[in-house]
This record gives C-alpha cells, structure tokens and sequence, in this order.
C-alpha cells in the first residue's frame, strides 16, 4: 500500500484514525502495530512475516545485551540483520559478478527483495549498536519495539529513525490539535510533491525518453530525472513526517532543499539526511573518521561511499554512482572548497553535478550510458527537433513549478506576504491552498495508473 | 481557526469517502474511458490485488474527480494534450504519431497479399480516409506525415489508389469523433463512381437529425459540446435486407440510447466481422465487397443504390483464410477503405 493510493487515502487513514483515537492511551501501540502489519501485508504479503521475525530476534538480542557478553551479541545481531540484508537485495549481484569473472553461463536466483529491507535493517542495526554503547536502554517491551520498526509512516521508504529520537514517544506521546495540523498540511505537501509534481514531471521525462531524441531532449531527461527523484522521495518524507505528527511522532527532517546546494559537500547535508548521518555515526566516525590522517580518511570515506553506493542498489551503476561522489567530495575537500562559497557559479556546478550523478544512478548499462552522454554532448543527434519542441512547449508549466519548488523562495515569499496587507486574502487562500491540492491528488491518483514510489525498491 | 478547517475538511473528505464508496452501488461501466470498472466481485476473486482497483475505479464522485484531473492537466499545466487528446480549433484530435514505418510496410504486405491471393479477376482500388489531423493549420502538434503515407501507399500497393487528399476538409469530421460525418462522403461518392464506373443515379434521401451526438472522446474533455449527427435515409436503405455473420440485425441505422458507449454505432450497429447488404431494388447485378474498418459504415448506405449487395469485411475481427470461404470475390467490384489509424496498428489486422 503506498500513501497515494486510494485505499489508503478512503480506507486505510480515517479506519486507522477512528481506531486509534477511540482507543484508551495504553493499547495505541498495539493499534499502530497492527495496522503497519497490515499496511505492509497489503503490498508484501506474507514477507510480513520476516518483518515480525526480525523485529523478535533484535528484540531479544537487544535484551541479552544486558545479561551476556554485548560485543558477542551484537556481533550476530549484525551478522543476523545484514545476513539477511545481503540474501535479498545482494545475492545475484555477487553471485553474477563472481560468475562473470570465472566466465561461467548467467543464473539468477528467484529472490523478491522485500519492500523497505534496507530502512528496518538500519533501524534494527542503529538500535543494537546504540544498545551496545549504551547510549539507549534496550526495549523491554516486544510490541513498544515492533512498533518502533514497523511504525508505517516511515517503514517502507525512510526517513531511518534512529530508536533514540522516538524512544519517549514510543512510551508516552500525546497529540495536541497544533501537531495534529502540522501533520495534515504536512502530508498534503508530500502527496502533492509526490502526486502532482513528481509522476506529472515522470510523464514529462518518459514522453522525451520514447521521443526522438536531440541533444535538448537528453539534457532534459537528465534534469527531469532529478527532479522526478527528489520530489518523489522528498514528497515521501514529507508524508511520513506528517503522518508521524498526526499519531504524535516528531520524526526528523530528511531534506533541506538539496538542489539548491552550493557544493556535493553541502548537497549530502541537504539530500537523505537520515542516510548520510547514519553512515557517519555508525560507519564514517567508528572507522577512525578524520582523526587517523588524511590518507586514513580517504579510506574512510572510500568505504562509506562504497557504502552509499551499494545501499542505493545491487548494480554496478549504484558503486560507481557511490565512487563519483567519493572522488568529488574528495576533490572538493582538498581542492575546490576555497573556490565554493555562495554564488551562482557554485550553484550551477552543483546542480549540473547532481544531474550527471543521477543519469549514472538511472542507467545501469555502461553501453547505453555512453550514449546517452553523448548525446547530451550532440554527438550522433540533432542539436533539437520538432518533436523536443511540441513536448518542451507543454513542460514548460510544470518543470517552472518544479524548479521554483526546489528552494524555499515560495515559502519565503508567502510567509513575507502574509505579515503584510493583504493578511485576510491568505487567511483563506491557504484554506483553498491546501484543499484544492488534496482534491487534486485525489483527482490525479484517480486518474492516473503510474503511482510507484522509486524509492521503495531500496 | 483556519488550521481548525483544513482539518475539518481533510477528515470529511477521507472519512466520506471511505464511508460513501461503500453504501454507493457499483458501477459497471465508465464512459469516460469506455472500459468496463473494478467491482467487488474482482475484489473477492482476487484479494488483495483488486482492492486498490476497485476503490480507484468506484470512488464516489469518480467523473467529477477526472473532471478535475483534466482541469489540472489542461487549465493549470497548460498541457495542450492529455490521454493522446488535445484541443485544436474547437475540434477533439487523437494524437496519431509518429508514423509507424513498419506497421505500414506490414500493411501495404497484408493488402498485397490479399489481392494476389484472393482478387486476381477483381476491380479493385485503395482509398485513405484521412485522419482528422491532417486538416490541421497548426505547425506545433505533432502529426503523422499524410504526404508520405499517401505516397508510400500509392507507390507500393499493386491496387490502384483513389487519392482523397483534396475531398475533405476538417469541418467534414465530427468534433468529438474521429470519424467523417456522413454527408462528407457525398464528396467522395464521384471519386468511386469514376473508378468503378458507376452511373449517376438520382435517389431522393431524407436527413435525420440526432442532435445530442457524443463522439468516441466526448467524454475525454471536459467541456464538450453536443454535436448533430445527420443521416441519410432512402426507400434503398429501408428496404435493404442486412445480414451480420455473428448476429441477426437488420437496420442500416438504429438510432441508439443518449447514453450509449459509442453513438457513431447508429451505423450498421457497430462493428462487425461480416456484413452482407442486399438492395431488392436494384436494377443491375453489381456487387461491392469493401475491405474496410470503422469508417466505411456510414459510406456503405450511400453505395447501395449503386450495387445489389455490398459485402463488408473488417479484417480486425475475422481471419482472411475464413472470409475466403465465405465470400465469392470473382468479377467484383472491391474497395480498400482504411483510415491512418489501423495502418498505424496493422497488428491488429488478423
């Protein structure tokens, strides 16, 4: 089930809502468990299970760090979660590539990766370390951990909530009106980015993918591609932000307007937040951080961008997707960062650098993505045709929107506008705001048959 | 207060929904994408793969909504086209582009092939009913290039081709279907007569109106207006004797329901594999087969004073090897009359 999905929107939500809020405090654990059981059994079925049984053994492992040796413990909890980690998503890949080097014919396993495996194996893994460091008490209640694993809003595509930022909520929360507002018109944010912006702007990029290409049509499959991304996923954390605040969850920020950054550096502290400072606390700083030297460091960061990588996806694209970022971030660390302040200049390179990352992120083919650079570059095509031009013409709209959606000129702007003259207008402009974007969403997810969020099959 | 009614809101419409999608009847039908819905009884057949399909297809306020989808796609993101639709001089155009080349090489082989196999003793021609498109004065929207589809045909078919390309004009088609109006083929009936060798002969026709015509893509754009649709009766077509290979109906027009899936089925009632018409008044022993798709429908009436049987085959629902057994194609008049849109999807041909 994903959030734009009709069954969530008329059965899922207000069923949930009634439930939980006519339930006495105590048993609202129970209430959102059993519900983020059946929410992820409408889209994985029986894999529900695997999701309660990795819940139960982190559990135990969790408590038996208390009595028994924890660095034992947490040792085959982490080669339990990223055991299982590596047989869905890794198996193939390695089996192939190992395959591939001895020359042997192709086999593929018939394995189906579970929706959301790399999001509750991080969540799992964060919670037996930081019981291990003792920076958290373990869980002793089953339910209050499986609740915390399989919490809805964020099971399937993040944001990876550390157990130590929900911890008190998990015991005690209570939802005044206030949050409960925030949560909606937080949600309605994200199904809009998501519904509206990010499947429209899909449309837009396959209709340029399936025309006959020019040089103009590449450069702008490239920038729909990023801009399909970050509204699909950032609209996704928007929606799981507000769900969260509407059952009483303040989970964390997961982007700050990543393409307006005005470096790679800066860009990886604006996209996936809960990814990069995961794998700087529990890979990056454990590993020696850059208090070992600099060529220590570049092996740190090597690893953890390795890392990155192949947590994005079991191909070879995701690794060198991973090692591009290693070598800019590099490259600026050592080099550019005198020349990268605020500016336009910085900005442009940012962006184009971002764009050409996710060209590599969607192409897994080494072949068809030298094609596809050439042709951004005009080689073997028109500069622009007719056909760029019929389809850019009826873009325009909608990639103006998405652009000027990618900083926080908008906001500012309203928020500017609404302390002066014209209070009472906004007063009720953001009433039919937020409405007509919801009847909207409704109106497109009614119509359209594209809904997957690209996300969830990380 | 105003965080209190976005609030309100939000929960009335998620809560009324949930609640009304299940005290509304299923519908069976949409007519806006002319395809059958999503009802329980898939949903118990299949849970729960069918649930989010029938919620999506039995919403309450289902129409409404995809009114409000297209005002997003048309009034807010200015997209000229939706659903391969788009506006142009108040008239509803199916997006045909771009020309499948091999689609049409597969067609120009199928007409081939049958004329060889099948017409070797026969008089036969090749007509194109142009696609509305190609009417157009707009440089921007993208088309099937006709000139080049013409050519290919003219220069490749081993049947002599009747080129159209100067009898229609775009007000000829309905505005919300892609089909010719019938009185357009008066236009076109010389073209045939020249070809075929056919005398003039002076028949007194009657128009019928139906004023509430709903084309194929009424229903894709909102706003749509009601259009006429006018027919031509004559003692001919009354007294014509219509035969359909799979079922029984004997009316040249049967005037259909306002609310009818596809009201140009006023038109020999539709599609059919095998349509013989017998004229009992004709005063010679011609006989016409047309190999033909939708558009041919409202031309057959017009032909009939001319023959005393035309024999109507449409190839998308009948096997060539079959309508072989069926139909005498000896010293016979025979017409190809396709439009754009199957030579762009000859798969479909069988």
């Amino acid at each position: 089930m994903i959030f734009s999905s009709i069954s969530f929107l008329s059965l899922f939500l207000p069923l949930l809502l009634s439930v939980y809020y006519l339930s006495p405090k105590k048993i609202r654990n129970i209430i959102l468990l059993l519900f983020s059981l059946f929410f992820y059994y409408m889209g994985e079925k029986w894999y529900v299970l695997l999701l309660v049984f990795t819940c139960f053994v982190n559990y135990i492992a969790g408590l038996l760090m208390k009595k028994y040796n924890a660095k034992i413990v947490l040792t085959l909890g982490l080669i339990f979660n990223l055991g299982l980690l590596f047989y869905f998503k890794y198996t193939n890949f390695f089996l192939n590539t190992f395959i591939n080097l001895f020359g042997f014919s192709k086999v593929t396993l018939n394995i189906i990766l579970p929706l959301g495996i790399s999001f509750f194996t991080f969540q799992n893994v964060s919670y037996l370390i930081d019981v291990y460091k003792k920076g958290v008490e373990p869980q002793k209640s089953f339910i209050t951990y499986a609740t915390y694993i399989t919490l809805f809003p964020q099971l399937i595509a993040g944001p990876i909530v550390r157990y130590q930022d929900v911890e008190k909520e998990l015991s005690s929360r209570s939802v005044t009106f206030t949050l409960f507002s925030e949560g909606v018109k937080r949600f309605i944010i994200g199904l809009s980015k998501k519904v509206l912006i990010a499947d429209t702007i899909y449309q837009v990029y396959n209709t340029f993918l399936t025309s006959e290409l020019s040089a103009c049509s590449y450069l702008l499959i490239g920038i729909c591609f990023t801009l399909q991304l970050y509204y699909d996923f950032s609209g996704y954390s928007d929606m799981a932000i507000g769900l969260g605040k509407m059952f009483g969850f303040q989970l964390k920020e997961n982007f700050n307007y990543p393409l307006i950054a005005s470096s790679i550096t800066d860009f990886w502290r604006r996209w996936h937040i809960s990814l990069s400072s995961f794998l700087k606390d529990y890979v990056y700083i454990p590993l020696g951080g850059n208090r070992k030297g600099t060529k220590r460091q570049i092996f740190n960061l090597l690893i953890v961008w390795s890392l990155t990588g192949l947590w994005h996806g079991a191909d070879w694209n995701f690794i060198l997707w991973g090692l591009y970022f290693f070598i800019l971030l590099i490259f600026e660390k050592f080099f550019l960062k005198k020349y990268l302040k605020e500016g336009l200049i910085a900005h442009c390179y940012t962006f184009i650098f971002i764009i050409l990352s996710f060209i590599l992120f969607s192409i897994p083919d080494l072949k068809e993505l030298s094609i596809f650079l050439k042709g951004c570059l005009g080689i073997n095509v028109a500069f622009w045709n007719q056909e760029f031009f019929y389809y850019f013409l009826q873009s325009i709209p909608i990639l103006s929107i998405a652009l000027l959606g990618i900083g926080p000129w908008l906001k500012n702007y309203y928020q500017k506008l609404q302390k002066g003259k014209w209070k009472k207008g906004f007063y009720f402009g953001e009433i039919f705001f937020y409405l007509s974007l919801f009847l909207f969403v409704i109106a497109s997810t009614v119509a359209s048959s594209y809904h997957p969020f690209i996300y969830f099959r990380f | 207060m105003k965080d209190k009614i976005i609030v309100i809101a939000f929960l009335l419409i998620i809560f009324s929904l949930g609640i009304l999608q299940f005290c509304i009847k299923d519908q069976e039908l949409s007519k806006i994408e002319r395809r059958r819905l999503t009802t329980m009884k898939d949903v118990y057949e299949d849970f729960p793969n069918n649930l989010e399909n029938y919620l999506s297809d039995q919403i309450p306020f289902r129409n409404s909504f995809l009114k409000l989808n297209q005002i997003w796609n048309r009034s807010i993101l200015r997209n000229k086209e939706h659903n391969n639709l788009y506006i142009q001089d108040d008239f509803l155009i199916e997006k045909l582009y771009p020309l499948n080349e091999s689609s049409k090489n597969n067609f120009i082989k199928k007409i081939n092939d049958i004329t060889s196999k099948y017409l070797s003793g026969s008089n036969c021609f090749f007509a194109l009913i142009p696609d509305k498109s190609f009417f157009l004065n707009d440089p921007i929207s993208l088309k099937i290039n006709h000139e080049k589809l013409m050519n290919d045909l003219e220069v490749n078919l081993e049947i002599p081709f009747i080129n159209t390309k100067n009898t229609f004009t775009l007000t000829d088609y309905f505005k919300t279907d892609i089909h010719l109006k019938q009185e357009a083929y008066f236009k076109f009936l010389p073209l045939l007569q020249k070809s075929f060798h056919l005398e003039d002969l002076e028949v007194s026709y009657t128009e019928k109106n139906v004023s509430n015509f709903k084309g194929s893509s009424f229903y894709k754009a909102p706003y749509s207006s009601l259009e006429e649709l006018t027919f031509y009766e004559s003692d001919i077509t009354k007294n014509a004797i219509v035969s359909h290979l799979e079922y029984q109906n004997n009316l040249i027009y049967e005037e259909m329901e306002e609310d009818t899936l596809d009201m140009y089925n006023i038109f020999l009632n539709g599609p059919s594999s095998l349509i013989n018409i017998t004229n009992p008044a004709a005063t010679n022993e011609k006989e016409l087969i047309l190999f033909r798709d939708s558009f041919a429908s409202s031309l057959a009436p017009l032909l009939l004073p001319f023959y005393k049987k035309i024999t109507l085959i449409d190839l998308r629902y009948i096997k060539m090897d079959y309508v072989a057994n069926l139909v005498d194609f000896q010293n016979k008049d025979v017409l190809f009359i396709y439009s754009p849109l199957i030579i762009n999807n000859s798969s479909i041909l069988k």
